[in-house]
Parts: structure tokens; C-alpha cells; sequence
């Protein structure tokens, strides 16, 4: 009796530990992040309840990454900027991180949400633009260590209440452009009375109201025109969204592969954009015919967060968007002439139902060569938790990690990994980088109680890898808009370098490839944002790379 | 009536007794004559003047307002495709008696087949609070509620009715279907399955399975089903939708446009149909068509959106599966 206990006791330990395979661990604490993001506890205002973004990237250039967590104000605290501080960590090595926020002067009191980085000003040096409720700030690169907000002087405030954006040389001159995208019409003054009528309510309780029933915001692209300066071109380029709906998460990429960076905007409640840059300046969506507008049975969905990733290792860049509770996360599978909708087929669909989910990224944890996805969860009612919940998660709800099993279906093994990953938490921002340049990717979470999580993943099967920095020529230093491929023996992998994706997050800019026993890359093949390609032939694995464009 | 009773017994307080009497006389009469004339009505529509019946009806109705003659009012013009002239017979019966069950019930039923689910989901869940082991105001609400698009409300009442009877056929079906709608494509095939075995010869059941299939990626089975609904009714619109949807999956774009027309001319209110129609179109390279279905698809998803808003308006305390949609 006692003997099959403890063999009970074993297998269940066994299971709790990732099958032994080290798994993720949760280091927030040891690593000296003491971040909390402020938010009202009942959140009576849809506006307490869309923040905050997360960036991770190198600001000091000394090649560890560096995390800036995005804060945000209460309708309680509003009056008072400084009841709200974002905070940037610098990277000290043996995942351990100091908090640098006063000195470098991004402390950004105010109403936070989201964050892009990108080397505005071509000085080789990271910028950041942080968006929010009531202007947006860019932050320019001192080079020791301080940030000067730029904004005023560049025309990037925007106004009103700005969501997700993202760094992209759209009309190919070179220099980087910025577009943010905005959700709805707020006014703090009047905000809409928490469960004032039967549109507020949700199951029969009381609720926040929107964002159906409130006027959404347009949205801005904004042309960088040199020497830090931006002109407002929405309008004209046909990106403006007049209609007002309501914008989140941003994913910038050439998903026709014609050389010119397309831009996919994820609408929260609405159909969302495809935009085609028609390489004139302007752009048509093609959501709609594209089959990325709506869910595959014609229904809007409230979409949050982007993911875009050649997941199938088909050579085509597909899409995730991450969406409300009792929408399906979409996954979009690019064909070439269109997408599909294979979120069932992949088997990530009918596991997303319950959440209403926020921050995603595809990374290869395993480093096995398939990008596997994860989506970071949590609802926007708190008073959920008093009422029947039916299909819906809770208030708090656990991340889903899906494995890509290499077969063009995802199995969702968050449970295999213990507490870390099945703790119910209410997430926002999320952001995958190699924080230790250990070659295993990290996670990084913003979420809207509380504090972040920091993620290290110590998984000791995981496979071969390779860590590829770019370095571009001329003013787009970081290239981003730059394809990588990768070629191991049947191996074939795309990497894309984005500014701005997931929810409203930056995620570590240099490409990872994860290469299962693969002993070499054979071939790794750049291709820059303006056209060019660089190639190399067999790469050594596990190894951190730069490859800079040839002048 | 409720006022001369109010009258007679205050003149039976008062001691007058000769007025008293003389309205009892009254009371008595017109109850006399009030069944007299729903006898006589009950008679013409059994000898086949439903006209003359109907007129009956509404004078009995009108003369001793009659709850009765007002419900057989209704059934009658509902039998005679009269729906609107139905459902005002309900209305005034529901004015005249609003706890009634009966009337309720024929309200809520009648709202239901006369296009008008918002009414009857407000009455059936009433119904349901005031007698909640009746399963058929369960299965009922669950229809009523999945007509107005609220999904994961009709999943709730229709596994409450399967609580109440299990086994049920319809219900089952009903329920399969709620979930294809939510994506629960699992749970569907679950509950269709049953509902097929209990019901072998039904196209509907066959069809939802079908549905319920190729949402799984079971591409076969999916299309075998199919061809055994279509075998015997060409036109089924689920059944052309999902022929339609697993063509999609095969990239057979034109067997897809075929299948899915049939489907949006079966059912106009399908916006599944029009919007995979309006791909199909696209994939095949006719951006005219693709842009019409397109614009139907927008409608009928307007459409489908103002009927889920007047219920939000109007059911409140019930709530809808999610205000954000």
C-alpha cells in the first residue's frame, strides 16, 4: 500500500516538474524586478482595464537585453501623473536586474499602454515610443544611459487614446515610419457610468461599459521625414480608419512578399485590417478578401494581441490574433494568394474559448525548429468571478502554451510545466527574448494586477540554436522589415525583425532559430528591407551571431 | 369582469341586497352567453367557416374580454398564416391575464414562429423562473435564444432541458447546433451523435454533424453525411453550407461557390454562407461577385447585430453572452 503511494506520489512529481526536463521557472523576484502595475480593482472603466505593454531590448548597447514595463494611472488617480511610473530594468547578466528608470527618464508619468523600440534616428542606439491616454512620448537614445523625450519636437504626440504601435519603412526611403493604432473616445470627464444600463452589464451584473457603445478613435501613421521629425499621413495613405474601430495590437510585415512592409491591425469588437502597401504611398485593406477580417464563420471578434510567423515553416508568414472569450484565437495560415483560417485544424482553436487573451508570440521554446505559441490570458470584468461562468474562464485565467508538433498542429502542454504557466493571472503585455543568451527563449509578462513575470527557460533537452543580430546599412540600423532564412538539413526557417507586435509589446529584435540536432545551418540568407540579400554558408549552432549589411 | 366582481362584493358589504342581486343576474348571463358564443364558434370552425368563427372570436373577445376566445382567436389566425393578427390576440390576452402560463406559453411560441424571438425569449424566461422543471421552456428559450444569437445562453437552456429529459431527439439537435455555432465542434459531434442514433432519418441532425466534423478537420465523414442530406433534399442549407465549407478546405473553389449559392438561397439569413461565399468568389477571381456577398454578408451580419442589441434592451437581468460582441 505504502509502495504504490509513493510510486503515486512519484509519477505525480514527476508530472509537476515538466517531465524533468527543467521547464520554466518563474525569477521575477531573484532577478530584482519589483515592478507593480497600478490598476482600479474593480476596473468600473474600460479604460483601467487595456494596460500595459512590455518592451525588451538592449538600450545600452552592451548586448544584454533590457525590459521596460509599461504603467498606467486609475480614473481615481488621474489628476495625479505620477501615481503612475513605468520602469526600465537594466540587464546585469545571470538574470539579474537593476532598475534604472530615474536616471534614464522614462519613468513616463501618465497614462501608459503600450511600447515599440526602434533606432529612430539611425544613431545606433534603441529609441522608445510609449503610447497611452492623453499623448504618446518618444524617447530618444542619449547613449548614456538617458532618454530625452523628443515628442513634441518630432510630431509623434498623437492624442487621444493610443493602443499599439510599430516601426516600419512603408514607403521604402529608408528611414523608419511609425504607425499607432488608437481604441475608443475617452473622456475622463465623462466617462460612460459603470453598469448604467443593459449594455453595461454582463450576465445580469453590473460592468464596465464598452467598448461596443462607445465611439472609436481613427488611428495615426506617422512618415518619418529625417532628422527626427514626423508628418501625420494617415489620411492620405489610406490607414486612417475614419470609422473609428476600436485598434490594439499592431504586426507590420510583407505578407505578399512583393519588398513592401503590409500592416495587420488587430480591432478589438470589429473586423480587422489587412492594409496592402500599394507601394505608392498608400494602402487598401484587404482583410476581408484576404480572410483575416473575421472569424471562419463570419462573426467579429475582439481582437487584442498579433503574432506573425512562418509557424509552418512553409516560407510564408501566417498570423495570430489573440481574442475575447468565446472567439476562437484565430490562426491564419498564409497560402501565398491568401490566408486560411486553420486555428481547428491546428488545434488551437477550441482551447482558446474560455480566454479572453492578450499578449502572444510564437517561439521555438524547444529550439526542435517549430515555432510553438503561447497567448497570455486574463478577462477585463472582475466582478465575473461573482457570477456563473459557463464556457468563460474566470476573472484570472492561465496562459496557453501551445507545442507545435511539426504536422501543422499544436498541442497545448502549459499544465507540463507546472505552476508558472497554469497560474491564473490577468496578462497583458508579452514579450520573448533570450534573456540570458543561453540560445533558450525567455518570457516576459506584463499584467494588469500586480506584478510582471519574468520567465527563464530552463529546459535542459532543449536543442541546438542560433541567435542572429542584424545590423542594417544606413539609416534603418536595427533592419527592421529584414527576412532571415534559415537552412539546416530539411530544416527551413523564416524569421521576420519587428517593431512592435503581441499586445501592445516589443519583442527582442534579433532572430532565433531553434535547430532541433542539427550540427550546422547551412545556409543562412538575409534579406534586407531594401531588397539586397547577404548569405552565409555553414554557421556554427549554439552560437550568438551579428551580420551586419554590406555597405 | 375583475371590476363588476369588485362591485358586487362591495354591494354585498354594504348589505344592498337587491343590487346585488341583479348583478349576479348580470354576471351569470353574460358568462352564460360568453360560453354560448365560444360554442357557437367552436362550431362554425368545425364545420369549416373560419371566417365567421374568427368574427365570433373577436366579438366575444371584445364583449366579455375572454382570455379563452382571445387564444382561440390566435390559433386560428395562426392557422390561417395570419401571424401578426396571432400574436395581437396573444398581446391583448397577455394584457388581460399576464401571469397566465398558458398564455404566456402561447405568446412565447407563437413570437417564435412569427420571426419575433426577442419577445419570446423575454416570456420564455419568465416561464422558465415560474416553472422551472418544464423542459420544454428550457428547449424552447435555447431556440429562441440561439435565433437571436445568443449562444452561450442557448447552450445553457438546452442542457438544462437535456437535464430535465434526456435523450431527447430535438433537443440534442438543437444543442448540437448551439455549439457548431460557439465552435464547440467536440461537444456538437458528442451530442449529434446521440441525437442521429435516436433519430436516424433526420437531415438536420445529419447535417449539424456534418457541420460538427468538418469544424474537426474530419473532411470524409463531413462530406459522406453531407451527400446523404443532399441525396434527399438538394437544397438543405446547412448541408450546402458545409459541402460548401469542406470544398473550401479542398481548395475546390468553384464546387464551393456552387454548394454555398444554394445555401444563401435556402437561407438568406446564413452569414457563414455569404461571407465563405464571398471568399470562394475572391479565390476564384471574381472580385464583382466577391464584393456583392461581401456587402450581403454585412447586412445580414447588421441585421443579425440590431436583433442581439433590441434583445440586450430588452431581457436586461438575463443578459447577453457577452456585451463586448
Amino acid at each position: 500500500m505504502t509502495r504504490g503511494i509513493a510510486a503515486l506520489l512519484a509519477f505525480a512529481l514527476a508530472q509537476g516538474t515538466a517531465s524533468g526536463n527543467g521547464g520554466f521557472r518563474d525569477v521575477t523576484r531573484d532577478a530584482g524586478v519589483t515592478f507593480v502595475h497600478h490598476a482600479a480593482p474593480e476596473k468600473k472603466f474600460i479604460v483601467e482595464s487595456m494596460s500595459g505593454g512590455v518592451a525588451l531590448f538592449d538600450y545600452d548597447n552592451d548586448g544584454r537585453l533590457d525590459i521596460y514595463f509599461v504603467d498606467s494611472l486609475t480614473v481615481d488617480t488621474a489628476g495625479d501623473p505620477k501615481q503612475a511610473r513605468s520602469a526600465l530594468y537594466r540587464n546585469l547578466g545571470g538574470f539579474k536586474f537593476v532598475d534604472v528608470t530615474d536616471k534614464a527618464g522614462v519613468g513616463h508619468p501618465g497614462w501608459g499602454m503600450g511600447v515599440c523600440t526602434a533606432d529612430v534616428d539611425a544613431d545606433g542606439w534603441e529609441d522608445l515610443y510609449v503610447t497611452g491616454l492623453g499623448g504618446n512620448a518618444l524617447y530618444r537614445n542619449n547613449h548614456d544611459g538617458t532618454f530625452s523625450n523628443v515628442t513634441e519636437r518630432a510630431g509623434v504626440t498623437g492624442g487621444g487614446w493610443s493602443a499599439g504601435c510599430g516601426f516600419a519603412d512603408y514607403d521604402r526611403d529608408g528611414d523608419l515610419d511609425l504607425f499607432v493604432s488608437r481604441y475608443v473616445k475617452v473622456d475622463l470627464k465623462q466617462l460612460p457610468q459603470f453598469g448604467r444600463d443593459k449594455t453595461c452589464q454582463y450576465r445580469g451584473v453590473p460592468v464596465q461599459c464598452g467598448p461596443r457603445g462607445l465611439e472609436g478613435e481613427s488611428d495615426f501613421l506617422f512618415r518619418n521625414e529625417g532628422n527626427m521629425r514626423f508628418t501625420a499621413v494617415a489620411a492620405q495613405a489610406g490607414v486612417a480608419d475614419p470609422s473609428g474601430s476600436f485598434g490594439l495590437g499592431v504586426g507590420w510585415f510583407d505578407y505578399n512578399e512583393d519588398g513592401w512592409p503590409d500592416l495587420f491591425v488587430a480591432n478589438d469588437s470589429g473586423a480587422n485590417f489587412l492594409y496592402l502597401n500599394q507601394k505608392n504611398g498608400t494602402f487598401k485593406d484587404v482583410a476581408f478578401p484576404m480572410g483575416v477580417a473575421v472569424s471562419q464563420d463570419g462573426a467579429e471578434q475582439g481582437s487584442m494581441g498579433v503574432a506573425v510567423a512562418d509557424f509552418d515553416n512553409s516560407g510564408h508568414f501566417g498570423i495570430l490574433a489573440t481574442n475575447f472569450s468565446e472567439e476562437y484565437n484565430s490562426l491564419h495560415r498564409n497560402e501565398g494568394q491568401h490566408f486560411t483560417d486553420v486555428s481547428f485544424k491546428a488545434k488551437i482553436g477550441a482551447i482558446s474559448l474560455p480566454f479572453v487573451g492578450w499578449g502572444t508570440a510564437f517561439f521555438d521554446y524547444d529550439n526542435d525548429g517549430f515555432l510553438d505559441l503561447i497567448a497570455v490570458n486574463g478577462h477585463v470584468y472582475p466582478q465575473l468571478d461573482k457570477v456563473k461562468l459557463g464556457a468563460s474562464a474566470g476573472y484570472r485565467q492561465r496562459k496557453l502554451l501551445h507545442h507545435n508538433r511539426g504536422d501543422g498542429t499544436f498541442e497545448e502542454v502549459a499544465a507540463k510545466f507546472g505552476d508558472t504557466m497554469i497560474e491564473e493571472r490577468v496578462s497583458r503585455g508579452l514579450a520573448i527574448g533570450d534573456l540570458d543568451d543561453d540560445g533558450r527563449l525567455d518570457i516576459v509578462t506584463n499584467d494588469l494586477d500586480g506584478a510582471p513575470q519574468i520567465i527563464r527557460n530552463e529546459i535542459a533537452d532543449a536543442g541546438n540554436w542560433l541567435l542572429v543580430r542584424l545590423k542594417g546599412r544606413g539609416v534603418n540600423t536595427g533592419a527592421i522589415g529584414a527576412v532571415v532564412t534559415a537552412r539546416a538539413g530539411s530544416l527551413v526557417q523564416k524569421r521576420l525583425v519587428q517593431s512592435g507586435s503581441s499586445y501592445i509589446s516589443q519583442e527582442d529584435k534579433r532572430l532565433h532559430f531553434g535547430l532541433g540536432k542539427a550540427e550546422q545551418v547551412d545556409s543562412l540568407e538575409v534579406l534586407w528591407p531594401d531588397g539586397t540579400t547577404t548569405a552565409m554558408k555553414n554557421v556554427k549552432v549554439n552560437q550568438r551571431i551579428e551580420i551586419p549589411q554590406p555597405q | 369582469m375583475r371590476t363588476a366582481a369588485r362591485v358586487l362584493a362591495l354591494l354585498l358589504m354594504l348589505g344592498v341586497a337587491a343590487q346585488a342581486d341583479a348583478l349576479r343576474q348580470a354576471q351569470g348571463k353574460q358568462q352564460a352567453s360568453r360560453a354560448t358564443v365560444l360554442q357557437r364558434a367552436q362550431q362554425e370552425l368545425t364545420s369549416g367557416r373560419r371566417v365567421e368563427a374568427k368574427r365570433l372570436l373577436t366579438d366575444a373577445a371584445d364583449r366579455f374580454r375572454s382570455v379563452q376566445a382571445l387564444l382561440l382567436l390566435s390559433r386560428v389566425q395562426s392557422e390561417d398564416g395570419d401571424a401578426a393578427g396571432a400574436l395581437e390576440s396573444l398581446r391583448k390576452a397577455r394584457r388581460l391575464a399576464p401571469n397566465s402560463e398558458e398564455v404566456l406559453s402561447a405568446f412565447a411560441q407563437m413570437s417564435l414562429a412569427a420571426g419575433a424571438p426577442v419577445p419570446a425569449v423575454v416570456t420564455l424566461d419568465a416561464l422558465k423562473r415560474m416553472s422551472p422543471s418544464v423542459m420544454q421552456y428550457h428547449y424552447l428559450l435555447g431556440v429562441a435564444l440561439m435565433r437571436v444569437g445568443d449562444r452561450l445562453n442557448a447552450v445553457g437552456a438546452l442542457q438544462a432541458a437535456e437535464q430535465l429529459e434526456p435523450n431527447r431527439a430535438l433537443t440534442l439537435l438543437a444543442l448540437g447546433i448551439a455549439h457548431n455555432s460557439l465552435q464547440q465542434y467536440a461537444e456538437a459531434k458528442s451530442v449529434l451523435s446521440r441525437a442521429v442514433e435516436l433519430d436516424r432519418g433526420n437531415a438536420d441532425t445529419l447535417a449539424a454533424l456534418a457541420e460538427a466534423e468538418q469544424g474537426l478537420g474530419e473532411l470524409e465523414a463531413a462530406s459522406k453525411h453531407v451527400q446523404q442530406v443532399l441525396a434527399g433534399a438538394p437544397q438543405h442549407a446547412t448541408a450546402n453550407l458545409v459541402a460548401g465549407l469542406v470544398a473550401m478546405d479542398r481548395s475546390q473553389y468553384a464546387e464551393a461557390r456552387a454548394a454555398l449559392e444554394r445555401a444563401v438561397q435556402t437561407d438568406p439569413l446564413l452569414f457563414k454562407a455569404h461571407y465563405q461565399l464571398s471568399l470562394a468568389c475572391g479565390r476564384l477571381g471574381d472580385e464583382v461577385a466577391a464584393s456583392r456577398y461581401l456587402e450581403q454578408y454585412r447586412q445580414t451580419l447588421r441585421g443579425v447585430q440590431k436583433m442581439i442589441d433590441e434583445l440586450r434592451m430588452a431581457t436586461g437581468p438575463m443578459g447577453t453572452d457577452s456585451v463586448r460582441r
